[in-house]
Parts: C-alpha cells; structure tokens; sequence
C-alpha cells in the first residue's frame, strides 16, 4: 500500500492538473467547435458561390472515390448546386495535385451537364510568390470559365481572353500552371465517367 | 525552504521593462526563433502570433507562479509542458473559431508555440521561483519584447516585399516589391541584420557611457 | 514497387524540396546557441534523426488509431507533446545504460531535443501533409531527421570557416549564421520543382 501513497503522493499535481486542464480543454472544445464547423462550411460556400453566383445552396451529393493511374485512390466531395427553384444548376467539388512546391487544392465548379467549366477558385497553395502565385489571379482563372470540360493544352504564348481548350501558361511558372490545368484535367473527366456510370448526369455525352 | 525576499518598486519596474530591450527575448536572448521566422512575412500574422503567445505566457506564468510551492523537482518540466500546452491548445481553438483565416496562415505554428523557448523558459526561469506579481510582470515584459521584435520584422518583410503595410499599400506606385523578403531567405537575412543592428547600437551606448 | 517510388519521393521531398530548417524555419533555436563544429552539429543531428523518427511514427499511430476515432483531437497537442517527451525520455535512458560515452557526449543536448521545434513540427506536418499509413509517416519522418543533419552540418562547416574570417564586430555569432542560414535557404530553393 505505502508504493501507491508514495506514488501519489508524489504525482497528485499532476493528476489534478491534469483533470483541471482536461476539463478546461474539454469546454472549450465544446463551445468553439460548431463555430469551426460553420466556418469550414463557410468557406466551401463562399468560394463555390463565387464561381456558381445563382445557386442558392449547395448541397453535399455524393462521395466519388476516384483512381489515379498510380493506384491511390482519393475521396472528392461532390456538391449539387441548387437555384432558388430547387433545381440542379451545377456542380462544386474539390481537387487537388501537386504543384511547384507544395499540393494545390482547388475547388472547381461545372455546369449541369458537365460539359462546361464554370471555373475555380484556390483553396490552398504554396507557390512562389509573384510567380506560381498568379495562379490565383483573374486573368489566369479566367481562361478556365467557360472552357469545355476535356482535355486542356497549356500554351506558352497566346490570346488569353479567347476562352478554348487552350490555357495560356504564367510566364515564368510554367510548372505551376501546367499543375493546375493538370488538376482540372485528371479530375474533372473519371469524375464525368463515374457520374455517368452512376447515372447521376441526365444529359448525353 | 527559501524564503522569498519582498520585491521592492524598481524591481517591478525593472521587471516590466527587461523584455523590451536588455532582455529581448528575440533579439538579445535568442529565443523563439522559428515562429519569427515563419510568421513575420506580414504585419498581420506577425501580430497575431504575438498575441498568441502574450496569451499563453501570462496563463501559463501565473499557473506555475501559483502552485510553484507544490512543485517536484523531478516533475517539473512535465508540469510546465502540460500547462503550456493546455493553453496553446485553447489559443488555437479560439483562432480557428473566430480568426479562421489568420488561423489557417500561420498554420503548425501556433501550436508550435509549445515549444517556444521563451515561454519554457521563462516558466523555470523566473514563474517557479516568484510571486504572481512578477510573474505577471515578467509575462507582459517578455510578451511586449517579443510582439514588439515581431512586428518590426513583419512591417519591415511586408513594405519591401509588397509595398503594403496591414495590406494597406504604402509605397509609391513606381516601387518595385522585393519579393524574396517573403521567402525564406529574406526572413533569415532580415532577421540578421536586425540584431546586427542592435549589437551595433548597445555597442555604441557602453562606449559613450564609458 | 510502386510503393517504393511513394517513398523515396517522400523521402527526397522531405530532405532537399521541403527541408525542415530552411523552408519551415524549424530547428534552428538550438543551434544557434550551439557553437559551431561540425562534430558536436552532427551528433546534434544523429540525436534527433533518432527522435524524430520515433516520435513522428508514435505520434502517427496516436493521432491515427486513438485520437481521431475516439473524437479526441482536441488533445492532440498535448498527446503530441507528451509522446515527444516520453521518446527523448526513453531514449535517454537507453543510451545511458548501454552507451554511457555517447551519453555523456551527448550533454545536454538530449534532454533539450524535446524543445526543438523541428520534432514537434513534423509530427504536426505529417497530419497536414495527409500522410495516411505508418510506413510512409516512418520514411518521412526519417528523411527529416536526415534533412535536419544535412542542413545543420552544412552550416557547421560554414560556421568553422567563418572563425577565420574577418566577420564585424556588431554581426559576428548570431547574425552571420542567420545570414548565412539565408544564403543556404537560397540555394534550396533551387531543388523546389523536383518532385513532379
């Protein structure tokens, strides 16, 4: 018995200490996390909105699991959006690759039928400021609104108001752009297959 | 049992005033340095950080401060490790609640705040040993120090870099933004010259004081 | 071999494209105050490959099979923080036992590895570069325990020279290291694009 009074004895702060700060923990867990909850559903929101501004909410459809040539899967989180109306008016999902120094997460917006980009919007990156950055600023993102869901061509040089499969690069960071385009590409079309293959989308090809 | 002598006046005063320059906990001590690495590429993170740890520095000086006397020698760091990072814990849930993005930019290292030296050292340094008080006082100084050190390399980083400050813009149009300040290399070099800069001057006060 | 690929790109990334000390900014609060041979940075760096490789693939297997099922990720930190301790702790009590030279080689630089943030700093990266099994959290952890050696002894090296230059007054010690950190930092980015 004296072992155990030794040991508490010894270690009673700890164990208070450690109840006391559990407890501490323990509430403001409970107090703040719907407000972190409603701040990730915000985000997701404010970006999707952006890129589809007539939906009146989005809501989470689907769970695909897509996979890579390289045998990983992913899990993309697929949201219907709907107008006012109740009707289906697109779609939002996130994607994300590899970039030039870090993983890229977009989240990407197309219309009903899947035929068109509505266009994205970056969640995270990492790229070189002032280079890869650009990723992030209209006149790139811009090429991408409209685009047909296929397969896009980064080019050097070019008209990039001219909205076509063809995506003019950053100069300076090619790499950056080419992931994007990259990302846009190897999501958005076994993305179509599968939704196809589920039946999820009424139109034809 | 040492008995604690009563602090006079001027060692308050002292106290309160050491973080600020004698004893800057960046610039003289060097302590803390990854977070002012990392988080002073612009004013904003720069700030919040500090907050952050003037928050965890007060909570955790005064918990130690109070059951100081009740202390195992053997048990000690693992005290101050737990009780500093029950407080981080609680700063980083409140930035992820109510600062969501500023949470997301500075990132791990908010919670890296754990291993701020400053924050260790200033709990077996002086939190175990004195009163609430001084050690209040002690958190404050130190907290300032830090803040202050933190923001100037942050105005410092944002100006040259983006020409903003609070991403207010500030130079003029012509200016052409140093980018790389915002990178890694600018934050080593920048941050060296600054105590080089601050060796220089206390050089200089001994040798006209002398 | 396929996974093999996964981790040796894994492995490079962490050690060259990501290096903890100069694209993180991790690691460098011991070192500064350590001074600067190359012997004591590399021994330095032996310890916390060792450290970091046990603790980032503990702290894994506490985030991955503990905290995220039971809903307890609100311990996270404190969880991370004391796997840490526990680690260094053991490892302490190791090297004393049956490597009692290399123990006291080692001073006091063991007990202040739990401190470094490099450690603390990779099991968080681990979560947030969604490593998602143990074998890949092990390599990782590794190859920033390896980065870290590199990066330490690279400027240990510098720093010996440096004591035969002829530094000012006001920037020998701290502030030529930090510059010269930022010189390194430079060359790093270079290896940025690597990894496809």
């Amino acid at each position: 018995m004296s072992k155990i009074k030794y040991f508490i004895k010894q270690s009673w702060l700890l164990i208070a200490s450690s109840l006391f700060f559990g407890l501490i923990l323990a509430v403001a867990n409970a107090a703040w996390a719907p407000i972190m909850e409603a701040n990730k559903i915000k985000k997701l929101d404010g970006l999707m909105a952006v890129l589809l501004p007539e939906a009146k909410k989005f809501q989470l459809d689907e769970q695909i699991r897509l996979e890579s040539p390289s045998g990983q899967t992913r899990t993309i989180d697929l949201y219907k959006a709907i107008s006012d109306t109740g009707q289906n008016i697109g779609w939002a999902f996130n994607a994300s690759g590899f970039g030039f120094a870090d993983k890229i997460e977009l989240v990407v917006a197309v219309d009903t039928d899947f035929k068109k980009i509505a266009g994205y919007e970056v969640l995270s990156s990492n790229e070189t400021p002032g280079f890869g950055d650009q990723i992030k600023l209209p006149w790139y993102l811009s090429q991408f609104a409209g685009a047909s869901v296929g397969q896009l061509q980064l080019e050097r040089t070019g008209n990039h108001d001219k909205i076509d499969d063809q995506i003019i690069a950053i100069t300076g960071a090619t790499i950056s752009s080419q992931a994007v385009v990259n990302i846009i590409n190897n999501t958005l079309l076994p993305l179509k297959t599968q939704m196809q293959q589920k039946g999820l989308l009424t139109g034809g090809n | 049992m040492e008995t604690e002598i009563k602090p006079t006046k001027s060692v308050y005063t002292q106290t309160l005033t050491a973080g600020l320059w004698r004893e800057n906990p960046t610039f003289r001590l060097l302590l803390g340095m990854c977070p002012t690495l990392a988080v002073t590429a612009a004013l904003k993170p720069a700030l919040t950080m500090s907050v952050a740890v003037i928050f965890v520095l007060v909570c955790s000086n005064l918990v130690i401060s109070f059951i100081r006397r009740q202390l195992k020698p053997h048990l000690r760091i693992l005290m101050f490790t737990l009780t500093i990072a029950t407080f981080v814990t609680i700063a980083d849930l409140f930035l992820k609640a109510y600062y969501p993005t500023m949470s997301e930019e500075l990132g791990p290292y908010v919670p890296l705040i754990i291993v701020n030296c400053i924050i260790m050292c200033r709990a077996e340094a002086c939190a175990s040993k004195n009163g609430l008080v001084i050690s209040f006082l002690d958190a404050i100084s130190m907290g300032a120090g830090f803040t202050v050190s933190l923001c100037v390399l942050g105005v410092i980083r944002e100006i040259l870099s983006t020409g903003a400050v609070w991403e207010i813009p500030v130079m003029p149009k012509s200016f052409v933004p140093w980018t790389a300040l915002r990178m890694p290399v600018g934050a080593f070099i920048t941050l060296g010259l600054l105590i080089a800069l601050m060796n220089l001057i206390s050089k200089r006060k001994t040798a006209t004081a002398a | 071999m396929d996974l093999f690929t996964t981790l040796l790109l894994a492995f490079i990334s962490v050690v060259l494209i990501n290096n903890l000390v100069f694209t993180k900014f991790l690691g460098i609060c011991p070192y500064l105050g350590v001074s600067g041979r190359i012997d004591m940075a590399f021994g330095m760096g032996l310890a916390v490959t060792f450290v970091i490789t046990l603790s980032g693939t503990l702290t894994f297997i506490l985030d991955h099979f503990i905290l995220v099922p039971l809903h307890l990720e609100v311990t996270r930190y404190v969880g991370y923080i004391l796997v840490i301790a526990g680690a260094v702790q053991l490892v302490e009590m190791y090297l004393r036992k049956f490597f009692p030279a290399l123990y006291d080689s080692f001073g006091i630089f063991l007990p202040l590895i739990t401190t470094n943030c490099a450690i603390l700093g990779l099991c968080l990266f681990l979560n947030i570069w969604g490593i998602d099994n143990v074998l890949e959290a092990a390599v990782v952890s590794f190859g920033a325990g390896i980065g870290f050696t590199m990066a330490i002894c690279i400027m240990a090296g510098i720093r010996e020279d440096l004591e035969l230059a002829d530094v000012p007054e006001a920037l020998k010690g701290a502030p030529i290291t930090l510059i010269t950190a930022g010189l390194l930092a430079l060359a790093f980015m270079g290896f940025a694009g690597m990894v496809k």
